[in-house]
């Protein structure tokens, strides 16, 4: 396979559009995707290339967005829909839960819902309290859902091929931090199965489990602890839901110490989840120190850069909380 | 079935109530039998006592420091979900009076060889599972991680290093624990090197040598003697008589036993045996003597049992040899030695502590010359022991250096006069003085 380096948004476009190329079913629509490309540009030249039809400016409702995306995925399409901020999530919310998620249970099976919800979330672009949020938990909670992060340029495109071909709703939350951030990325198609957790980088004495702009933040310190003698394996489920128990499992059983990180707020978040499947498992008579979860303040974002990245976990909690759990 | 009560056990005939030290368990923890389950003061001893029911403590009535009567139901042991009263129903319907079977397993002893509750231990799953599989005991190990918590490191450490070699009794394991004592530096005195209670007793004695001015609550056997002595003190008319004796011809006798007896026994005989020996053959000739008060009776004893007074940590505390009389020294040398030591390590049992009908306080080993003794109720006399000075005497008109000793008794003139207190102390430093008189 040829690879080059491209963005993890040039990612996320370039699976849409092989996708759209081959299968004539796949179409995308929201708020502004067409002339304009989206909030963000992700969708920027593909109205050109694949026409208003297939690339579907709405109105600005996603309660309405979600609604047709729904229906066109019932009747067998197989909708793309964009919503700018995954703030806005909010207003999807019953479509989502109520109707998405549910159909195909309801209706034995005879019906099906196969859509990707692609959404940007996190914070650190100064959007402030209503555009900043990681809403991801609310999602993992509802059974029919199935819910994506991905940390890489690479792990986006495969990520999205999986997502689109999934014949279930599936919550695609790209963060707008990892948007211009890129990594080498195969030309052709390709998929990366969902549940699969990728070990981003291995080590022994600490696993930090971190989703999305974490994973970074997560591998940055692992960088500096390896400084100070301290080996940390770091895990990116990429998908929380389904979540790859084993690999986080297999390997808390190995370091015997565990900090998840996340950037939505510590309280109710998947850090929690994560945690508790830990102590559930067979790793649990392998730990060796309390468990660390860092997550954000419970607060708003914040508008205030300096408060802005005081409200998420940065590089040094990562290290503080490795280092109050690993004694080396 | 039915919850099993647990009970404040009756250790002695005159033992109406006990003082909780302790619980070993929480409300809620599993209970094995012959575990200690909890420890108590009596009027004469600190004991643990054992589980005698299995199941979970299901509820502990009584705290440190509560005085309880013997009998009283103190808690429960039964199956999780038992419903037990919320307050003491009172008194055990059992039969538990002097219950054998209860001071057998109050034996410190039988506590030593069960595994002291882990519950309190702090230390991590993977520590737990490492422990396991290697058959360690948590409490043992030194915890390095925050608030001492064991980690798995520090159980790695432990078994690589030369400490899994060290023997310690559990209950030992505990205290040293309790006190933050390093078991490593102690030495086993126990059965193959195994490290035993009183091996680490004295040891924080050794290393605290600055003193802090502090108020401290008296520990218990602190209380019993300082309400004894203030009961007997303040109940008791008590007269003491002093007299001389020249020990001489004792001394010449215990240089020349000392191999014979040592051959025996491999124990040195010391002036106190020799003591209680013709202190037994006296009371024998005055068995006035030999008698205790009980509210306006007097209790005539058959047989002359002999306390001696032993300075244990914190206190004093006076075992008995039972039947002194018509003891030979050697199972008199024998027996002292053994109840100084169990007495030492805090284990002497119900009987040992029991039944004695006069007590000797030997302070000879310190530059005392005389003292007055205070009554160990119910005894009715006491006898006070000064050193062995060797002073010049006048023997038939010339001048000789002889070796003397003053001794005191205190006697209970409630219980007996002046003239016969005086006969017995008379025949006592005739007995000393002329020691073959003691193969009568």
């Amino acid at each position: 396979m040829t690879t080059r380096e491209i963005t993890y948004l040039e990612a996320v476009r370039e699976a849409m559009s092989q996708e759209m190329r081959e299968n004539e079913d796949v179409f995308i629509l929201g708020e502004d995707i067409g002339v304009y490309g989206g909030a963000f540009g992700v969708t920027r030249g593909m109205i050109e290339e694949f026409g208003p039809e297939r690339v579907r400016n709405t109105p600005i409702s996603e309660a309405a967005i979600a609604g047709a995306a729904v229906g066109s995925a019932l009747t067998g399409m197989r909708p793309i829909l964009e919503l700018q901020f995954s703030d806005f999530i909010t207003i999807a919310m019953d479509q989502i839960v109520n109707q998405a998620a549910k159909t195909r249970y309801m209706f034995g099976g005879k019906g099906k819902v196969p859509m990707v919800l692609r959404t940007p979330a996190g914070s650190g672009t100064g959007a402030a309290a209503q555009h900043s949020q990681s809403l991801e938990a609310w999602m993992a909670h509802i059974p029919g859902l199935k819910v994506v992060q991905p940390s890489t340029a690479y792990d986006a495109k495969g990520l999205l091929k999986a997502a689109m071909d999934d014949d279930n709703p599936v919550i695609f939350y790209e963060h707008k931090l990892l948007y211009k951030t890129s990594s080498n990325v195969p030309e052709e198609s390709y998929k990366i199965e969902l549940g699969k957790a990728d070990i981003k980088r291995e080590g022994t004495d600490v696993t930090i489990v971190a989703t999305a702009i974490m994973v970074h933040k997560a591998l940055e310190a692992a960088e500096v602890l390896e400084k100070d003698g301290i080996s940390a394996e770091v895990i990116d489920p990429r998908t929380i839901v389904p979540l790859d128990k084993e690999t986080i499992i297999e390997s808390v059983k190995k370091t015997g110490k565990l900090i998840v990180v996340h950037e939505a707020v510590k309280r109710g978040g998947i850090g929690g989840e994560i945690v508790g499947v830990i102590a559930e498992s067979e790793a649990f008579d392998y730990l060796d120190a309390p468990i660390i979860r860092l997550g954000g303040k419970e607060v708003p974002i914040p508008y205030n850069p300096n408060l802005e990245k005081a409200a998420i976990p940065q590089v040094p909690d990562i290290i503080a909380a490795v280092k109050k759990t690993v004694r080396k | 079935m039915m919850a099993k009560e647990i009970f404040m056990p009756k250790l002695s005939s005159t033992m109406s109530v006990g003082t909780l030290i302790q619980w070993f368990k929480e409300e809620g923890d599993s209970v094995e039998i012959g575990e200690p389950l909890f420890e108590i003061l009596t009027d004469k001893i600190e004991i643990e006592v054992e589980a005698y029911e299995e199941g979970i403590l299901l509820k502990k009535y009584f705290k440190q420091d509560d005085e309880v009567p013997v009998n009283q139901i103190i808690g429960y042991i039964g199956e999780a979900d038992e419903q037990v009263p919320d307050s003491s129903p009172g008194q055990s319907a059992s039969e538990h009076d002097e219950s054998d079977e209860e001071i057998k397993q109050s034996q410190p002893a039988a506590a030593e060889q069960s595994s002291p509750p882990e519950e309190k231990v702090r230390a991590t799953p993977a520590a737990r599972r490492i422990a396991k599989e290697n058959d360690l005991n948590l409490s043992i190990i030194q915890g390095s991680g925050p608030n001492g918590r064991i980690q798995q490191q520090d159980l790695l450490d432990y078994l690589n290093s030369d400490a899994e070699k060290v023997k310690i009794t559990p209950l030992a394991q505990k205290i040293a624990k309790e006190q933050e004592i390093d078991i490593s530096t102690l030495k086993g005195t126990g059965s193959n090197g195994k490290i035993t209670k009183q091996d680490i007793i004295p040891a924080p004695a050794e290393s605290q040598t600055a003193i802090t001015s502090a108020r401290r609550k008296m520990s218990g056997i602190r209380k019993v003697i300082s309400k004894r002595m203030l009961h007997s003190v303040q109940s008791v008319p008590h007269v003491t008589l002093t007299s001389e004796i020249d020990m001489t011809n004792i001394k010449e006798l215990r240089q020349s036993l000392l191999p014979i007896i040592e051959k025996q026994t491999d124990l040195r005989i010391t002036y106190t045996d020799i003591l209680v020996k013709a202190v037994g053959s006296a009371m024998t000739r005055h068995p006035q003597i030999n008698i205790s008060i009980d509210g306006d009776e007097i209790i005539q004893h058959s047989s002359v049992n002999i306390g001696v007074a032993v300075a244990i940590e914190d206190g004093l505390i006076v075992p008995v040899i039972h039947d002194a009389a018509h003891k030979g020294l050697a199972e008199i040398v024998k027996q002292s030695k053994q109840l100084g030591k169990l007495a030492r390590s805090n284990q002497l049992t119900s009987e040992n502590l029991t039944g004695a009908t006069f007590t000797i306080s030997n302070l000879g080993m310190y530059a005392i010359d005389a003292f007055t003794p205070i009554i160990n109720l119910p005894e009715i006399a006491i006898l006070g022991v000064g050193r062995i000075q060797e002073k010049p005497v006048v023997v038939n008109g010339s001048i000789e250096v002889r070796s003397m000793m003053a001794v005191s008794l205190s006697f209970d003139h409630r219980a007996i006069d002046g003239a016969p207190a005086a006969a017995f102390l008379t025949e006592l430093k005739q007995i000393l003085e002329n020691p073959y008189e003691l193969l009568v």
